[in-house]
């Protein structure tokens, strides 16, 4: 059985009465994109601290590479890439300066770390940009800065703690590709967010924490599967009486059913055809419709139906 | 990995502008502002210059021509004589070449235009000639050649029942201390370069500091790579402030030149390991350290008088041991004892002593809070 690239088993971390983290076990596989899915103040960031010793922890234990994660594990560091979720450079240093700074506290080779940098430069897309000193770069280049700076070693397991916060979404679409062009050169990727549609697009193994607690694990498809869910029909539809409401609540497969006066959502568990069917009951009563659209399930509902509160919800 | 952290640390340093302007140019500026503020003050405390005046010589006096070439004489003549006639003597008076002009006669005589300094002079000098005139006149119709003789000796003797001993050779004006005490606030200002340290290496201070805490690099050779790049950026910077005092302004800052410098060096160490030892403190956030150590050095510079002079009396008189341990006190008081005690050395070895060992002190312990590995919240 392969060693897990990280194993996080029974971490609790405490801060006085609140519990930051209870309970929670993960392990990660090398070569995934480990998703970590959750609310602000979910404990993903938490997680990702105590992961790299920086927190104190109260109990539990932490390894990566098979090996115990300390303070001191400076072996275990210098195959590690962190990109925070606040930009870490120095504003007096510029672009290639700041990577060629960091990257030097793992590549004391000059002439290997020359190259590293000039590679992160160009996978960043940072090329015309080298002379230019953070405080003149756009808020999306200056998060391709920070990814460079932690990428620029050729990690083989990189944390990236919301990368995308606060950026613009060409900027979003070419830090998200890059992770996965990271992944395809054969890193593990550790990736937080409170951004489903990024998690969904990236992750192949997606965790969802709520109040410090590991709430769901499994890839996309497993988790949806582990819902009551599985489509969600909504028609635009006026003036239905309550007798056609119920004869939709009562049809096969659907287990939920709104209607607002405007538009009637119904919620469906398995079945083929659910649509279908939906639009025949309408038709069989003579009934015009507008819009007629249908979601597949989402990791808000996966969410949702979990806790009993969206994941937007909760941003808000 | 020391030297890549040594290198980028003074790179940061000599590109922050903080710093630039903390440490050169408001050193720069201040003694610039004091050396004009002061200028003529200096002169008229320190420096007597000669007094011009023109003499009308027309009783063609020789005792009086033989005085006043011996006191137009010397490294520090009192007057500068332009013998004139009348109508020339007055002419340059008029004009404000000369300050008065001298006539002979039977006593001589003064005019003079204004009322300052030089026109004092001028006016005790034809006092003191007349006076002492009359007594060899007098001395002279008594007891001939002879009495005269001895009349003009007893009077030309300087008689002191005390001894004049010289308390320093160094530089007793009171407005060098101001020099010395900017000298000592950028000294004080190097809390700032101190408190970088910690910012940058610090997982619970910035994100800086927690993206070096996951690297492999030991936060050991980090911390100190940081400071001793801190402690050479200060070095430089107090350099810099006294070659500019000593000689762009041209101040004299005492007698030994080199030691001032040697003295400024460590004075420059006390203020990075004091703001190094402040930012370790405790779990605050960046600004907060920042305020703190901007209120910690300004409230130690206030308590030593390097503010208001007064202050350091006060708290000599109340609280003796604060400010023998005040860094701000003993660098200042390093200065003062080495232009002043320049003859002892005790005074000035032991705030040296004390200073490297303040330095050395908040360093260590700067690092003992600094190297604690992992935080309870970041």
């Amino acid at each position: 059985m392969d060693t897990p690239v990280v194993k996080i088993d029974n971490l609790v971390k405490r801060y006085g009465e609140l519990i930051a983290l209870d309970h929670l076990s993960l392990e990660i596989k090398e070569g995934e994109v480990f998703g970590l899915l959750g609310p602000n103040g979910s404990g993903k960031t938490t997680t990702i601290n105590c992961l790299l010793s920086l927190l104190s922890f109260d109990k539990g234990s932490i390894s990566i590479f098979g090996k115990e994660m300390t303070p001191v594990s400076y072996d275990i560091k210098k195959d590690i890439g962190m990109i925070m979720q606040n930009v870490a450079v120095f504003d007096e240093l510029t672009v290639y300066e700041n990577i060629d700074y960091f990257c030097g506290l793992y590549i004391t080779d000059k002439t290997k770390r020359r190259t590293l940098v000039d590679e992160a430069v160009k996978f960043v897309g940072l090329e015309d940009f080298v002379k230019f000193y953070p405080k003149k770069l756009s808020g999306g280049l200056l998060r391709r800065l920070n990814i460079a700076c932690g990428i620029a070693h050729k990690p083989r397991l990189i944390i990236l703690d919301e990368p995308t916060v606060a950026v613009d979404p060409q900027s979003r679409n070419r830090i998200l590709e890059g992770i996965q062009e990271l992944n395809r050169e054969g890193a593990t990727v550790i990736y937080t967010s409170h951004y489903m549609e990024e998690v969904e697009q990236i992750c192949t193994r997606i965790a969802i924490m709520d109040k410090g607690k590991k709430i769901a694990e499994g890839t996309k498809d497993e988790l949806k599967r582990m819902i009551k869910n599985t489509e969600t029909v909504s028609i635009d539809v006026i003036g239905l009486e309550d007798e056609t409401v119920s004869a939709i609540a009562g049809l096969p497969h659907v287990y939920d059913c709104n209607y607002d006066g405007k538009k009637i959502t119904v919620y469906c568990s398995g079945g083929k055809h659910n649509l279908i069917r939906i639009l025949s009951e309408l038709q069989k009563r003579d009934i015009g419709f507008g819009r007629v659209y249908t979601e597949l399930p989402t990791l808000n509902d996966v969410f949702l139906e979990i806790t009993g509160t969206a994941l937007r919800d909760k941003e808000e | 990995m020391f030297l890549h952290n040594f290198i980028y640390e003074l790179k940061t340093a000599i590109r922050t502008k903080d710093l630039v302007i903390w440490l050169i140019v408001f050193p720069i500026a201040l003694g610039a502002f004091f050396k004009v503020a002061f200028h003529g003050l200096y002169e008229k405390e320190t420096l007597f210059s000669t007094v011009d005046v023109a003499v009308v010589d027309e009783a063609d006096d020789s005792s009086f021509r033989a005085v006043a070439d011996n006191i137009t004489s010397g490294d520090e003549p009192l007057l500068n004589v332009s013998y004139a006639d009348r109508e020339k003597a007055m002419e340059l008076l008029k004009n404000g070449d000369v300050s008065g002009v001298i006539f002979t006669g039977n006593e001589l005589s003064l005019s003079v235009t204004g009322n300052g300094l030089d026109e004092e002079i001028l006016k005790t000098f034809v006092e003191q000639y007349n006076f002492r005139s009359r007594i060899i006149g007098k001395s002279a119709e008594c007891g001939g050649a002879e009495a005269a003789q001895k009349a003009a000796e007893a009077l030309t003797r300087e008689v002191t029942s005390v001894e004049r001993i010289p308390l320093t050779d160094g530089n007793t004006n009171n407005l060098i201390q101001y020099f010395y005490n900017l000298l000592g606030m950028v000294a004080m200002f190097g809390s700032t370069t101190g408190l970088h340290i910690t910012k940058v290496n610090q997982a619970n201070i910035s994100a800086l500091g927690a993206r070096k805490c996951c690297s492999p690099t030991p936060k050991s050779v980090s911390l100190a790579a940081s400071l001793t790049a801190s402690y050479l950026i200060q070095t430089v910077c107090m350099l810099l402030s006294v070659s500019f005092i000593a000689f762009i302004l041209r101040v004299d800052l005492g007698s030994s030149l080199s030691v001032v410098y040697f003295t400024s060096v460590l004075a420059g160490t006390v203020g990075v390991s004091l703001g190094f030892f402040l930012g370790s403190i405790g779990a605050l956030s960046e600004k907060a350290k920042e305020s703190i150590s901007v209120s910690v050095s300004l409230l130690l510079c206030f308590c030593s008088g390097l503010m208001i002079a007064n202050m350091r009396t006060v708290f000599d008189r109340k609280l003796p041991w604060f400010n023998r341990i005040n860094p701000a006190a003993v660098i200042s008081d390093s200065y003062y004892a080495l232009n002043i005690y320049s003859g002892d050395n005790s005074r000035y070895f032991r705030n040296i002593i004390t200073m490297a060992v303040i330095t050395v002190a908040f360093a260590l312990l700067g690092f003992a809070l600094t190297r604690r590995k992992k935080y309870a919240s970041l």
